[in-house]
């Protein structure tokens, strides 16, 4: 009878917990809110100076110092700048940051695969080689990928930039993917094993589409850092024809000095395909971002 | 049971290939500009690149005289100029010369900036072509093509006009201060300067985070005190010369003047390349600024209006009490030089557009119309006219004058003791080292 | 039934080689080079010629090797402060849902889609101690000449806070999307048993976000010690010498001196201390167990 009668609150808790997220205003505090107005400022400031000081004349900006309000809004700046080589620079940014991608994606999907599912020593010991590269710092082989890039004939190329930046893409690449792959249940791969399936017929229909999130937080993360990649470009092109927009910006920095305007402009230009991405895919954006991290 | 060997090792071979291939593309197609990669020896054509620093007036004269060449020459060779900042270029042109993709012709300092290629045998001798163009030859200010020349064989030709160093100033900034003109003693200079503190301008703009606007104070200031003969002693080799007292006086001045605020407090933060200083001078924030003669074709791009009126002023060094050195003594570029890659494809097309270019009346022309004073004889009357005739005629007169033309020590000295020396000076002008230690330190280094 | 290999349908070892042999190309062979370049003579013309250990030698005479190293420590340090004390309350805030809320993260977001040179510059532009933001904000601070990155004293505390500005919004996303998944019961569980708001802060956030923490402690270490970029470009090393860290030391004895040989020795140092940060870091926090972290839950 005793034992009938004995309390059970952690089953009427487990009942109170709702499956739908709610709103948790209680979790917000001032401090949060302080903290974030602050931030606020810290990183509106300076955008809304490069927004303003793109739309103004550059002798305008010299005498009347940076942030007084604006009086003759123009589009020179940008049209400066687009005229002077920008829309080349945007190209070939495109072209390395698709590439890059295509390139890790297809090298590091079956690495992870291989590594989550099969059972070689080899492929094990091999995995922590590749998370050794997690922090082999790529300026510390600059001189020597001038040499390999200089001897294999593809200095001053597109390819130069592809290929260094995919290959130090590839261990952070792998991690993630690896993470996202081992979520995927054993007991399907089992079932589709007894089923008689290749390894490759798991890999395309079961790890793949099933590891979309790893996939596209490495896409992401890929592109972000070809796009923004300055270093290899730096050391290993040297054309204005393949010159990327990281360097094309300094570039301006240097030939525009004193026309801050031209200079905003610039980096704003810069900026806005990312931008434009970011405000029509953000949710994608955000949680792809992030997909593969937070395990 | 079904093999499945195929399949899989069908997708290594194919992603094996895709790289493979990306590989290969890379060294062919439209992208490759490299001379390196075209067909045909010299003479019989060829594309060549000429390297240059990025310079908004010089830039286009240089395009258009490289047009011309490829118009006019017979060798079939055509020649594209490619222009890189000041500070990335030294690095690309040290990494890329020798290699496949190095220039045909490239801008260099002379002296020892060109030494050092010119021992790894990078470098054509010119020496022969030159001989056999004596109108050419004549035309050369000989003291100016003495840098281009080492051990006796001629590697560089002069492309770029005369380039001392001087005072500039503001006439307008200055007169609301009190100050007429430049100075021409140091008590003057330090009287100017207590003058335009006092009208709160900055006495003297100084684009200190790049060391070399810096290291032109210490040049003349060296100068002054013990004469030419201490850096030759430097250049030579004999680093002992670093402990000479004339040194330890001029960077002791250079501290005094830090002292009394000749310079501003932020001085550190201000750039040249990015026309920082140039804002300064013609903005009226500041009085004066010591600057090669390149300052007014650099004014000229980007503050036109300032570079042709009355208000730009210039003037000479001001002497020091005591000093050991001829006063009329200059520091500088005595020019930017143009020299030939020994491995290039097309040698001869390249040394033919240098021997025919650069003292044709066409680019001498162009120098004098941006300002510049070409390292040619006899343009006494030619350079008086244009926008700049005044300032041209100045500059000519200076050089003509001069017992010694110095040239600026970071192009004198080999790379890794120039870096050693702006990182160091950049130090004193910052207080953070005391002119002992920074001639032990350089006399170690 | 015995399951052999084959029926199993793992992939084998071929399906890994690309990825290893790409990576081992493009990033392994360029570290060997490397060390061997540091046993070279080479100014970068020419072929490098061996000179045994004299390079390694030079370091003892390298005055600015320790002060570089100090400047790395002392910036990997204070970065790591400075970002987790920022990031960890406003991934915390910008968890929960609310329209303003998101509104603001979305404009946090904003320096993430910069790149390294877009913000070096456009800080280098609000830094100008003329013409910038510098001149006007700066009496307000105490610095009544604008000279922020001039100043030996400040250029390191402000490459500190360009790199922050650069990568605060990355781990405000991931604490962000760590506190998302923390379930309600636990706060519910606490709430009945009367805990304050700072007490399920400290007691249950914190713990809970964990793993997160060392994922984004990680990041941020070993990205610093060899992250240069902002600093080339926005003082290059200077005032002096005062924000030359390790990695932009190398830099430039490699391409401003031309002493590659020597540069290859402080890229060595650099490969040995970034490689054995992150063999610490993963034997210490277990990424390469091989069990999915959801267990537990």
């Amino acid at each position: 009878m005793s034992l009938a009668t004995a309390p059970r609150p952690t089953v009427k808790a487990a009942q109170v917990t709702t499956t739908r997220r709610r709103p948790l205003k209680e979790r917000s505090s001032t401090v949060g809110w302080l903290a974030a107005t602050i931030w606020l400022v810290i990183v509106a400031l300076p955008l809304y100076f490069l927004v303003t000081t793109s739309f103004r004349q550059s002798s305008e900006y010299l005498l009347d110092g940076p942030m007084s309000r604006p009086k003759n809004l123009s589009w020179d700046s940008y049209h400066l700048v687009l005229t002077s080589g920008f829309v080349g620079y945007l190209v070939n940014t495109v072209i390395v940051t698709v590439a890059t991608v295509v390139l890790v994606l297809a090298f590091a999907l079956p690495a992870a695969y291989a590594i989550v599912r099969s059972q070689s020593r080899f492929v094990k010991r091999a995995f922590s080689m590749v998370l050794l590269g997690l922090a082999i710092p790529a300026q510390a082989t600059i001189i020597p990928l001038y040499l390999l890039i200089t001897k294999a004939h593809l200095y001053d190329s597109l390819t130069a930039i592809v290929l260094p930046t995919a290959a130090f893409a590839i261990p952070l690449s792998v991690l993630v993917l690896t993470s996202a792959m081992r979520d995927v249940p054993n007991e399907l791969y089992e079932a589709m094993a007894v089923d008689g399936g290749s390894p490759v017929r798991a890999f395309v229909t079961l790890a793949v589409p099933l590891s979309r999130g790893g996939i596209t937080t490495v896409a992401i993360y890929t592109a972000m850092g070809a796009w923004n990649g300055f270093l290899f470009p730096l050391v290993l092109t040297q054309s204005d024809s393949v010159r990327v927009l990281t360097l094309g910006l300094w570039r301006y920095q240097t030939q525009y000095g004193v026309n801050v305007p031209a200079v905003c402009a610039a980096v704003l230009l810069s900026l806005l395909p990312l931008l434009v991405l970011y405000l029509v895919g953000r949710r994608q954006l955000l949680s792809g971002l992030t997909a593969g991290f937070g395990k | 049971m079904r093999k499945r060997l195929s399949p899989r090792w069908a997708a290594v071979a194919g992603v094996t290939a895709l790289s493979l291939t990306l590989a290969a593309c890379g060294s062919s197609g439209p992208s490759d500009q490299a001379s390196g990669a075209s067909t045909g020896g010299s003479g019989s054509g060829g594309k060549g690149q000429i390297w240059v620093i990025t310079d908004a007036s010089l830039n286009p004269l240089q395009k258009k005289s490289a047009e011309t060449f490829n118009k006019a020459t017979k060798s079939g060779v055509s020649l594209t100029v490619s222009d890189f900042a000041n500070d990335p270029y030294k690095q690309k042109l040290q990494t890329a010369i020798g290699s496949d993709n190095q220039p045909d012709i490239f801008y260099n300092w002379g002296g020892g900036n060109l030494k050092q290629y010119v021992d790894a045998g990078q470098v054509a001798d010119l020496t022969a072509a030159l001989d056999a163009a004596p109108d050419f030859k004549d035309k050369l200010i000989p003291s100016v093509l003495g840098v281009g020349t080492i051990d006796g064989k001629v590697y560089g030709l002069p492309m770029q006009g005369v380039q001392p160093v001087m005072l500039f100033g503001n006439s307008d900034t200055l007169a609301a201060a009190g100050v007429d003109g430049t100075p021409a003693t140091w008590d003057d200079l330090l009287s100017d300067v207590k003058k335009l503190k006092a009208a709160k301008k900055t006495p003297f703009a100084l684009a200190g985070s790049q060391g070399w606007t810096e290291l032109m104070w210490l040049e003349y200031l060296l100068d002054r005190e013990g004469g030419a003969e201490v850096f030759q002693k430097i250049v030579g080799g004999d680093k002992t010369a670093w402990n000479d007292p004339a040194v330890i006086e001029a960077l002791t001045k250079i501290q005094e003047l830090v002292d009394a605020g000749a310079f501003g407090t932020n001085y550190s933060s201000v750039g040249y390349d990015d026309q920082g200083t140039l804002a300064l001078l013609a903005g009226g924030k500041a009085g004066f600024e010591l600057m090669g003669s390149w300052e007014v074709s650099a004014l000229a791009g980007s503050f036109p209006d300032f570079a042709k009126s009355d208000k730009l002023v210039y003037g000479t060094f001001p002497t020091v009490p005591d000093g050991k050195g001829d006063p009329k003594a200059i520091v500088g570029n005595p020019s930017n030089f143009y020299s030939v890659t020994e491995k290039s494809k097309v040698k001869d097309g390249a040394t033919e557009y240098l021997t025919s270019t650069l003292a044709s009346d066409d680019y001498v022309q162009g120098l004098l119309d941006i300002g510049q004073v070409p390292a040619i004889k006899g343009l006494e009357d030619k350079v008086k006219v244009g926008d700049y005739a005044d300032f041209n005629a100045f500059t000519y007169g200076l050089v003509a004058d001069a017992p010694s033309f110095t040239q600026s020590w970071d192009q004198a000295l080999d790379a890794a003791t120039s870096q050693t020396l702006l990182t160091n000076l950049q130090k004193v002008f910052l207080k953070q080292m005391t002119p002992q230690d920074f001639a032990a330190a350089m006399a170690a280094a | 039934m015995s399951l052999n290999a084959r029926a199993t349908g793992r992939p084998g070892v071929v399906w890994a080689v690309p990825a290893l042999l790409f990576f081992g190309i493009f990033a392994l062979l360029p570290m060997v080079i490397v060390v061997a370049l540091s046993f070279t003579d080479w100014s970068g013309i020419g072929s490098p010629t061996f000179n045994g250990l004299d390079n390694w030698a030079h370091l003892a005479d390298d005055s600015q090797l320790l002060p570089s190293f100090r400047l790395t420590l002392l910036l990997s340090v204070a970065s790591w402060v400075v970002q987790t004390a920022v990031a960890l309350p406003l991934g915390v805030w910008a968890a929960a849902a609310g329209r303003s809320r998101a509104t603001l993260s979305a404009i946090f977001f904003v320096p993430l889609l910069m790149s390294s040179a877009a913000i070096a510059i456009l800080w280098g532009l609000l830094l100008d101690p003329n013409f910038g933001l510098a001149s006007v904000l700066g009496p307000l601070v105490g610095v009544p000449d604008g000279n922020f990155i001039g100043n030996p004293d400040l250029a390191i505390w402000v490459c500190i806070a360009v790199i922050s500005w650069q990568f605060v919004p990355f781990h405000v996303l991931l604490y962000q999307g760590a506190t998302r998944r923390i379930p309600d019961s636990l706060y519910e569980a606490a709430r009945l048993d009367g805990a304050t708001k700072v007490q399920r802060f400290r007691n249950i956030t914190v713990p809970q976000l964990r793993n997160t923490i060392i994922t984004s402690s990680v990041l941020m270490l070993v990205g610093s010690l060899t992250y240069f970029e902002i600093i080339l470009i926005l003082t290059g090393g200077g005032p002096g010498t005062a924000t030359t860290v390790l990695p932009l030391h190398m830099y430039l004895e490699g391409f401003s001196s031309f002493d590659m040989g020597y540069a290859s020795v402080i890229a060595t140092l650099l490969l040995v201390l970034g490689t054995g940060l992150s063999v610490f870091v993963t034997r210490v926090t277990g990424y390469n167990r091989m069990d999915s972290q959801l267990e537990g839950l």
